[in-house]
Order: C-alpha cells, then sequence, then structure tokens
C-alpha cells in the first residue's frame, strides 16, 4: 500500500493565507513559545531538584525560578496557541489523522499540564514556617517530571505527522472496525527520541542563559554579590552540559536517523546547509559568552548572551520547518495547495498584532518604573 | 471520512467535547465577567479610598488568577485538542473560515495573561490610576476574547449567508451571534458575582460589615446578569434555524431544560433581590454554594442545548455529524460510503484485498459473497464511520437499546431513510449494499425485547445475539 493513499483530501474552502505567510508566522510563534517552554521544561527539574538538595545559592535559584515559573508557563502555553493555529491550517491532512491515532496520549497533554501547572503553584506557594512543606517538595517533582513527559507526548504527535509511512502499521495494529482507538505512539520512529533530548538539550542552553538573566536584572536588590558569582558560575555549568546533550542527539538525529532524502536535499541546497551549520555551532557563541562570565554575572555579557540565544533559538525554528516541510513535501506539495486569501482578517489580524505589542509594553514601561523607582535607582 | 474516525467505547469522542467544554465555559465565563466586575469594582473602591474592599479584591484577585490562567486556560486549549481528535473535518474547516479570528483572540489572550498578572503582582506598587487601567485592559481583551469566539459557535450552528467565497466576516456576522453574545455576557456576569459570593461567604465570615457592603454591589451586577441572561436567550430562541427550534419543541429533556435556565435565572435574580441587595448580611456560605450551584446549572443547560439543537450538522449545512461535507453526500451514495473515505478504503484494502477492483476501488457484488462474519465486520467499519459519533454500540446513546426488539426490516428501514426517522441524523450516505450489512451488524447487537410482556416479540425469528444471526446466515448458504 502507498503511504499517499492515507493522506486526506484538500478543503475546498482554500487556504485563507498565503504559505509563506502561514510558515512565518508558525515559526515566529514557534520561536517565542520556545522560550518560556524550554525554561520551564529544563527549569523546573533544575527547581525540584535544588529544593530538595540544594543548600544556600542552589537553594535560592530554585526559590527564584519557582518565582516567576507561574508566569512564564501562562506566556508559554498562551504562545504555543499560534504554531498550533498555523499548523492546522497548513498542514491539517497530517496533523488530525496523526493526533487521531495517538489521540488518547495527546488528550491526556490536558490533564498532565492541569497538574504540572498547579503543582508549581502549590510548590511556589508552599510555604510554612519559612521552609517549604513536604507537599511543596512532592510537587515540584511531579511538575518537572510532567513537563518533561509532556514534551515527549508533542515529540510524538509532530514526529508522526511527518512518519506517513508508519500511520498504516499504527493504525491497523490500534483499531476496532476500522476506527482508531487512538493508542498509538511514534515510538517505531527512530528520530523519536533523538528529537525529544535534542529539545531538552536546547532548553537547558535557554534555561541557564535565564539563570544569568535572573541573577542580573530581576529583582536585583534581592541578590547579594556571592549570588551573583555562584549564579554565573552555575549558568555556564548547566549551559555546557546542555550544549554536550544537544550536540549528542543533534549528531544522532542528523547522522543517525534523519532519512537519506533530506540529507540529499540539504546537500543539494547551498543555503539550507548553510542555515543548518549555523544551527549546529551557533551555541558554541552562546557558550563562550556564558565562559566569559562564569565568574560572575555581568550586564553586557548577559545582554548578549540572551540575544545570541535568541539566534539560536530562531536557528532551529528554521532549521526544523525545513525538515518539516522536506518529509512532507514526499507525500504532498502543502506549498502548492489552492489559497483564497482573506485579506480583511488577515489585515486586521496584523492591526491587532502591533496594537497589542504597544499595549502589553505599555505595561511593561509601567512596572519597569516601579521596579527601578523601589530600586531607589 | 477524510481522517481515521476516533473510537471511544462506551461514550463517543464528541461527547469528550461536550465534557470538556462544560466544565471550561463555567471558568471562562467567570474569566470575563469577573474581570469586569473587578476592574469596575477596584475602581469604584479607590474613587472613594476604600481600604477594606480593596483588601478584599485583592485576596479574590488571587483566587480569579488561581482558577482562571491555570483552569480556565488549559481547558480552552483543551477544547481545541477534543475538537481536533473528534471532529477532525469541521475543526479543519473553522481553522479554515476563522483562522484569523483565532490569532486574534491569540492576541487578546496574551494582552490578558500579561496584564491579569501585572494587576495581581503590582497590587499597591502601581499608581491608582495606572492599576486600575490595567484592570480594564484585562476586563476589554477578556470580553473581545469572548465575542470572538461567540462568533464561531454560533456560526456553527447558522451559517446565515455564508458561502466559501464571502469569508471569515460574513460567517463570523451570522444570525445567531449577537443574541449569543447578549446571554453570555450576561451568563459571565452572572457567574463572576455568583463566585464573588462564594469566596466572600467563606473568606469574610468574620467580617460581616464588609461582607455586606461587598455583596450589596456585587448583588447589582447579579441582577443586570441575569435579565440579560433572559434577554439573550430569548432573542437567540426567535433567531435559531427551524430544524434548531424543532428539536427543542420534539425532546422533552430539552424543553425542560431550557425551561429550567429561565427558571434558574429568575430565582437567582429574585434571590439576589430580596436578599443582599435589600438585605445585606443575608448571605452565608450554604446561600452562596446554592446559588452558585443554580447558576452553574443555568449556564450549563445554555451551553448544553445550544450545542445539541445543532444536529445533525457540526457546521450547520456544511459539515455533518459524520464528518462528511454535505456537498460530498451525493458521490457517496453513489460511490459506496466506504470507497469514499480515505481511510474505510485503506482498511478495505489492507482487510479484504479480494474484494478490491485492479484500480484499486472496492467490488460491492464481491462484498456479500464474504463470509457472514466478515460481512458483520465490514457492518462494524460502517457503523463507526456513519453513527459511532452519536451513538455508542453499549453505553451513551447505545444502538443495542434503540433497537431492542426491532426486526430487520425496521432496522433497514430507518439505516436507509435516518434523516426521514429523525432529522436530526444525517441522511443515509452509502449505497444499498452497505445499508444491509450495517443492518446486519446492527441485528447483532440490538437487545431482544425484554421477556414476559405480553406484546413481546421474543422468539421473533427476525431478532437475535450475533451468533444467531451467524447461525442463520450460515445456514441459509
Ligand atoms: C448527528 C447525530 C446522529 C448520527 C450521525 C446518527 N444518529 Fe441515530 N439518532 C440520533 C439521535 C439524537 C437519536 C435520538 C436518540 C434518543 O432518542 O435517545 C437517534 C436515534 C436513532 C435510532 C432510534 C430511532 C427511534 O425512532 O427510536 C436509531 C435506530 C438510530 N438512531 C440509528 C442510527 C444509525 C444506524 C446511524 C448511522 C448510520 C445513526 N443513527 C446516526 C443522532 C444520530
Amino acid at each position: 500500500m502507498n503511504p499517499t493513499d492515507l493522506i486526506g483530501p484538500v478543503s475546498p474552502l482554500g487556504s485563507p493565507a498565503p504559505f509563506w505567510f502561514i510558515t512565518f508566522f508558525k515559526v515566529l510563534g514557534f520561536i517565542l513559545h520556545m522560550i518560556p517552554m524550554n525554561i520551564w521544561f529544563a527549569g523546573m527539574i533544575l527547581v525540584a531538584v535544588f529544593a530538595a538538595f540544594g543548600k544556600n545559592h542552589s537553594l535560592e535559584l530554585a526559590h527564584r525560578l519557582s518565582r516567576t515559573m507561574p508566569v512564564i508557563i501562562a506566556l508559554g502555553i498562551n504562545l504555543g496557541i499560534v504554531p498550533l493555529l498555523f499548523t492546522q491550517v497548513g498542514y491539517y491532512q497530517f496533523y488530525y489523522p496523526a493526533g487521531v491515532l495517538i489521540a488518547r496520549a495527546w488528550l491526556s497533554v490536558i490533564v498532565i499540564l492541569i497538574f504540572a501547572y498547579y503543582g508549581v503553584y502549590v510548590y511556589s506557594l508552599g510555604v510554612r514556617n519559612g521552609r517549604r512543606t513536604k507537599f511543596a517538595l512532592i510537587s515540584a517533582w511531579v511538575s518537572s517530571i510532567a513537563f518533561i513527559f509532556v514534551g515527549f507526548l508533542f515529540t510524538n504527535n509532530f514526529s508522526l505527522m511527518a512518519n506517513v509511512q508508519d500511520w498504516i502499521h499504527i493504525y491497523s495494529r490500534t483499531s476496532v472496525g476500522g476506527a482508531a482507538l487512538g493508542t498509538g505512539l511514534n515510538t517505531a520512529d527512530p528520530t523519536l527520541f533523538p528529537r525529544w533530548l535534542m529539545m531538552f538539550g536546547i532548553a537547558m542552553t535557554t534555561t541557564a542563559v535565564y539563570i544569568a538573566f535572573d541573577a542580573t536584572f530581576l529583582k536585583k536588590r534581592d541578590t547579594s554579590e556571592e549570588y551573583r558569582k555562584w549564579a554565573g558560575k552555575f549558568a555556564f555549568v548547566f549551559h555546557t552540559l546542555g550544549v554536550f546533550v544537544f550536540a549528542a542527539m543533534g549528531s544522532w538525529y542528523i547522522f543517525g536517523t534523519l532519512g537519506k532524502p533530506v540529507l540529499d536535499q540539504l546537500n543539494h541546497s547551498p543555503v539550507m546547509y548553510f542555515v543548518f551549520a549555523l544551527t549546529a555551532i551557533s551555541p558554541g557563541l552562546v557558550w563562550i559568552v556564558m565562559l566569559a562570565q562564569r565568574k560572575s554575572v555581568r550586564r553586557n555579557a548577559t545582554i548578549a548572551a540572551a540575544v545570541l540565544q535568541l539566534v539560536v533559538l530562531t536557528l532551529n525554528a528554521i532549521s526544523r520547518q525545513w525538515v518539516q516541510n522536506e518529509e512532507i513535501f514526499k507525500f504532498e506539495r502543502v506549498s502548492e495547495l489552492p489559497v483564497r486569501v482573506q485579506w480583511s482578517p488577515l489585515i486586521v489580524f496584523l492591526l491587532l498584532f502591533v496594537a497589542g505589542l504597544a499595549v502589553v509594553g505599555w505595561m511593561v514601561t509601567k512596572i519597569v518604573a516601579v521596579e527601578r523607582s523601589e530600586a531607589g535607582v | 471520512m477524510h481522517y481515521p474516525w476516533w473510537y471511544v467505547p462506551n461514550f463517543t469522542a464528541p461527547m469528550l467535547i461536550a465534557g470538556i467544554a462544560t466544565i471550561h465555559v463555567f471558568v471562562s465565563l467567570y474569566a470575563v465577567g469577573g474581570g469586569i466586575v473587578l476592574a469596575g469594582e477596584v475602581s469604584h473602591a479607590y474613587r472613594i479610598n476604600d481600604k477594606s474592599a480593596l483588601d478584599y479584591l485583592r485576596t479574590h484577585t488571587l483566587f480569579f488568577i488561581l482558577l482562571t490562567v491555570v483552569f480556565g486556560a488549559i481547558t480552552g486549549v483543551g477544547i481545541w485538542w477534543t475538537i481536533g481528535l473528534a471532529s477532525p473535518l469541521a475543526t479543519e474547516s473553522l481553522i479554515h473560515i476563522f483562522v484569523f479570528g483565532w490569532a486574534m483572540e491569540y492576541v487578546f489572550f496574551v494582552i490578558e495573561i500579561v496584564s491579569a498578572f501585572i494587576f495581581h503582582y503590582y497590587w499597591g506598587r502601581l499608581a491608582p490610576n495606572v492599576h486600575a487601567t490595567v484592570g480594564w485592559i484585562y476586563a476589554v481583551s477578556a470580553y473581545i476574547s469572548l465575542v470572538l469566539i461567540t462568533g464561531i459557535t454560533a456560526f456553527q450552528l447558522d451559517i446565515g449567508n455564508w458561502t466559501p467565497e464571502k469569508g471569515m466576516w460574513s460567517a463570523f456576522f451570522n444570525p445567531q451571534t449577537i443574541p449569543q453574545i447578549l446571554a453570555r455576557s450576561g451568563a459571565s456576569l452572572l457567574l463572576a458575582s455568583l463566585y464573588i459570593y462564594l469566596h466572600a461567604a467563606f473568606k469574610l465570615k468574620n467580617h460581616p460589615q464588609l461582607r455586606s457592603l461587598i455583596e450589596n454591589r456585587i448583588s447589582k451586577w447579579g441582577m443586570a446578569s441575569a435579565a440579560l441572561v433572559t434577554a439573550g436567550g430569548a432573542w437567540w430562541y426567535v433567531n435559531i434555524p427551524e430544524s434548531a427550534r424543532s428539536a427543542l419543541a420534539g425532546a422533552s429533556a430539552l424543553n425542560i431544560l431550557t425551561a429550567l435556565i429561565f427558571l434558574a435565572s429568575a430565582v437567582v435574580f429574585f434571590m439576589l433581590y430580596f436578599g443582599p441587595y435589600r438585605h445585606p448580611g443575608w448571605l452565608n456560605p450554604g446561600f452562596a454554594i446554592l446559588y452558585f450551584l443554580l447558576g452553574i446549572a443555568a449556564t450549563g443547560t445554555g451551553e448544553f442545548i445550544r450545542e445539541g439543537v445543532r444536529k445533525p450538522y457540526i457546521v450547520y449545512n456544511y459539515v455533518t455529524g459524520n464528518n462528511v461535507l454535505v456537498s460530498e453526500i451525493p458521490k457517496l451514495q453513489a460511490t459506496g460510503y466506504l470507497n469514499g473515505g480515505v481511510w474505510t478504503k485503506a482498511y478495505m484494502r489492507q482487510q479484504y484485498p479480494r474484494v478490491m477492483t485492479t484500480d484499486g476501488n472496492i467490488d460491492y457484488n464481491k462484498l456479500l459473497e464474504l463470509p457472514t462474519t466478515d460481512q458483520l465486520r465490514v457492518g462494524e467499519v460502517l457503523f463507526q464511520y456513519h453513527c459511532n459519533d452519536c451513538h455508542s454500540t453499549r453505553g451513551f446513546s447505545g444502538i443495542d437499546r434503540l433497537t431492542q426488539g426491532w426486526n430487520k426490516d425496521m432496522v433497514s428501514t430507518v439505516v436507509t431513510h435516518l434523516d426521514k426517522a429523525h432529522f436530526f441524523m444525517p441522511p443515509w450516505c452509502g449505497n444499498d449494499t452497505e445499508a444491509a450489512l450495517l443492518t446486519k451488524y446492527i441485528l447483532s447487537l440490538s437487545e431482544p425485547a425484554p421477556p414476559g410482556m405480553k406484546f413481546s416479540y421474543a422468539g421473533d425469528s427476525e431478532d437475535g445475539s450475533t451468533t444467531d444471526v451467524i447461525a442463520r446466515e450460515e445456514k441459509n448458504r
């Protein structure tokens, strides 16, 4: 049987936006989502470990991370809406079947997230007589493991989307009367584990940069000189570990599991070859900056690290999009489907997007002013 | 048909949507109404410089955030997850029509999150006018997100003059949108006032004076909202499509529920008027819980009815409950349901290569030559893809009970005249062979008539369990 037999018909409504527009917002949205998502993905486990075993500075780090974590999670979940929305517009023939085949796991994401998120609150509000309660400590563990597991489920769906060859196997293994039970997972796909863990590696590096950023800029008056020294060193160590994980998993992914057609395509596209190379080495640039502040966090170095980390995430998002397109174009050139652009809603959206940024910007200037005046700057 | 069908035993996948949507709405409406009430009350408290009211509103804000930002937001995403799994074709269509509506909604969500956290964390630190403004930014963006999503759900029940060429605005401004917005605005304020009562009744147990003040002020919001719900609901009823009105009229359960909403709203109204409005201090935790449950019941049934009267469509006149486009039905009837579905055809090709023609289609004559067990299995596939979105085999709206004691002719007549038997079922979208196979499968499930009744059909040779059907068929061969 031909894998393309399982791909559903094209929507008669036509795509509401040009493909480049969909791709642009999908990638942009994913970058914006990755920043906060990375911090809880790799940061919550630090909270759990240090809350249980840390002392002094590491305990302080757990405390500081958990204080902003609820806000980071709320933002990150909302920022995840846009890439998912544009995935459903541009890649619906792939997204829905993959979701249905793993429906139980996919729906469980929602339940797990509710527990994981409340767990974060239980941890940050669970202080009795100046100490964390047992329940709070356990909650931190539950949350951090839950978040890592949710990452695994996301990798499942997004790798299965492009792994059309395996659909029929999962379908025949897990269907009743031709309907999917939704009990499948994409575990037969060799790219699954490296993809999941590669993201964990990137998340470690983002979290490391965030730790330096937090020590440098957020609630500075709560921190001591010693803490900032310690944070610089710890962020460097954690970043180094993250780079290792990223490099190891990235190599496994690209050289061990990526299909030959995609690799061939890469070799034939000098631009993408270059972008891939940059994607691979960019964490190294951040690492050099982190190395420079390993004795203590410093303002300029932190800003440089944050900007460069944004570049790392952007390159990652672009490379991922390219691979996804290459894998999916084999089955359907989704970029060439009929388009019926909805101009006026599109323009209204763009205007609101800009206006929304302005409103958020206004509120942020107000709180920055408060922070400054309270710090006596 | 475009997508694999998700089989949820005993319950059916679309019922999961109903379940999640109902619990979501209790919190999401509060997220809107609560935002408006909080912004209004905080502004008022600043104006008259009422410190104790501000202190209370502050504790309420934490409660508000813990509930709306976590549970409300994630269950909202959860609805989106579930519709994609349980009604993928309808979701695909809605997202094509409304992608920018959802994208705008996302902008407002982000503003909501940022303003909610600033409102809470910077309480007492921002200048009062800035703080109140942040509260209003939250309230306005939350309200716009209610308007946006209501336009989309209203479109599902009535597409108005929309055609695919006309795009999003024509879909958005359908005859249902404004009445539903009114009703939901009212429901959101109503729920908000009930949540505040509930919270205040426990939190302010020992501060009778402050509690009375809060009760009195909030009861005005509550009474206004009960009136809005009634007006919006009535307007909605006047505007619904004929089929929805008939569904309401025909289903006694829905009728009772509709009456209940109005009754509950009226009761809440009078209870608020004679309770906290006229006699502040009257409210105790027990009454607060009672109010709250009444409000929840009214809102929950309202949303339940809104979902229920859409049948047989998921998107009115465009996508049917069994996940086919209305425009596809004639072709499916001509060339076969199994043949027209991407996944059903793949299934047949994989399980029964011997019934496929050389050009890859199903040869329906050969289908009838299959052994009976296989015919039943093919019937099961038809059931999954044509009926399981509304009926389970055993369980919710179970076909075993719906056809209890029926004979073959009855089942076959209903199968081939679904929409005639009940207008809230889609038309039969397959061919005659498929109808025969599905009938056979349903008969294998249907319960015999209960024994011991004088007019019982027990013993009617047309009925029987799976084994009976197989045995009979084998004998006839
Ligand atoms: C869009 C939803 C929907 C679909 C799809 C649907 N039905 Fe129904 N059906 C209903 C509803 C609602 C009822 C009324 C149930 C009740 O009274 O509890 C019903 C009732 C029935 C009854 C009982 C009729 C009676 O008069 O008592 C039968 C039999 C039935 N359906 C068979 C089927 C079969 C077979 C299919 C698939 C080919 C199907 N239905 C598809 C919604 C649907």
